[in-house]
């Protein structure tokens, strides 16, 4: 999965958590099939949550690349591209790392 | 006292608060990774570079005041200043709504945290202050009516029914920022308390743009603008005539009596964070109303 965060690639050590951008910390976690890499458990369970609902939404099977653009505080704009289709949502979490808001766009 | 601004431990120097959380760090710690995230860098630093960047953040370089108003200015009215004050510069009915729905709930439990205050400081400037805040705010002065009344006047002029506005809960994030907030009373110092409520009255202070605030908390032009029904002007003109006030004075006092500005920036802090999300949350509120509201 092509993970773009602000602008910049992420999702191992070297580019950053694969929500925030963030190199602090090491946590690894599974998602859709990839071992991708994450400050804290909070942001892998923001960035699981999220791949789930836009699955959930799209009916579809894998996603190729998420372009985020936001962050904790502004909640995040993101379009989700599987193939040559692309979804647009604009989404928050609380401070479980559990969906909040989650809006088409 | 260099402290731990996430477990609040007090330590002899930076470079042990450096080592504190670069430990917690290594263990992939939610709290401190996202304390660091949030306030110094996204990229990780060594032991020393935190080190000095912590001390450089906590440093009083003017004073505690001028520390709080900088720090509110970068968090909300920076670069990319918060979504709320971008939609206020020409709200729809949606976002309007959204802050009525919202922040009585902000208001109601902001006479009840004042009150913590005047119960537990035995300072008599502190006690008039924070009366003569909860009287405009709350109840209403010489006639005039107080805030929160504008406030469900604003939201009747929009079509509500006033019923409906009171009998609204709280969406999730609402009630989790009022809850950091009685906790905050519950568990800090009147003084801790004071700056954690009334920095958040920085908000609407128009001052702030001559310190670097990029945009002002609702475009001015709406004040004088038919397009807005009367209550709205009113409830927008006085939080713009009282915080200029508000959040001077008490921010005044609170640089009179704290006895320990770090705990006092941390909370102020933990105050901003609950904040942005409640912020938010009317954002979210004005979505659920009306289509046409974006963050």
């Amino acid at each position: 999965m092509k993970i773009i965060v602000n602008g910049k690639e992420a999702g191992t050590k070297e580019t950053g958590c694969a929500i925030c951008g963030s190199d602090w910390g090491s946590y690894y976690a599974k998602v859709d099939g990839e071992e991708l890499f994450f400050c804290c458990d909070i942001c892998a369970k923001e960035f699981s949550n999220m791949i789930q609902e836009v699955k959930n939404r799209t009916n579809w099977n894998k996603i190729d690349e998420v372009n985020i653009r936001g962050n904790w505080s502004m909640g995040r704009h993101v379009m989700a591209r599987s193939g040559v289709q692309r979804y647009y949502f604009y989404i928050t979490f609380d401070e479980d790392g559990n969906i909040r808001t989650f809006k088409p766009e | 006292m260099p402290i731990c601004p996430v477990c609040e431990i007090t330590y002899d120097s930076w470079d042990q608060v450096s080592d504190h959380m670069l430990k917690f760090v290594e263990k992939s710690e939610a709290k401190h990774v996202m304390w660091l995230n949030h306030n110094i860098s996204i990229k990780s630093l060594n032991q020393k570079e935190l080190s000095e960047k912590l001390e450089e953040f906590f440093s009083l370089n003017e004073s505690l005041a001028m520390w709080i108003r900088r720090r509110f200015i970068e968090r909300f009215y920076g670069t990319e200043p918060h979504p709320f004050m971008v939609a206020m510069q020409n709200p729809t009915k949606g976002v309007l709504l959204g802050y009525v729905l919202e922040h009585q709930h902000f208001l109601r439990n902001w006479v009840r945290i004042l009150s913590t205050i005047i119960y537990r400081s035995e300072y008599d400037d502190v006690v008039r202050y924070e009366l003569e805040n909860m009287t405009t705010e709350f109840l209403g002065f010489e006639g005039k009516p107080s805030h929160y009344e504008l406030l469900i006047r604003m939201g009747e002029s929009l079509g509500l029914k006033r019923a409906e506005i009171l009998s609204t809960p709280p969406l999730p994030a609402t009630l989790s920022a009022i809850k950091t907030w009685k906790n905050i009373a519950e568990t800090k110092g009147w003084v801790e308390t004071m700056a954690a409520m009334h920095s958040l009255e920085l908000v609407s202070d128009r001052s702030l743009i001559k310190d670097g605030a990029t945009i002002p908390y609702f475009s001015p032009k709406i004040l004088e603008s038919n397009e807005y029904p009367d209550a709205v002007k009113n409830f927008l003109r006085e939080g713009y005539e009282a915080d200029l006030y508000h959040a001077g004075e008490a921010l005044r006092l609170v640089e009179k009596y704290a006895k320990n500005p770090e705990i006092i920036q941390v909370i102020v802090l933990k105050s901003f964070d609950a904040f942005a999300k409640y912020l938010l949350s009317r954002l979210e509120r004005g979505m659920m109303l009306d289509p046409l509201v974006k963050a």
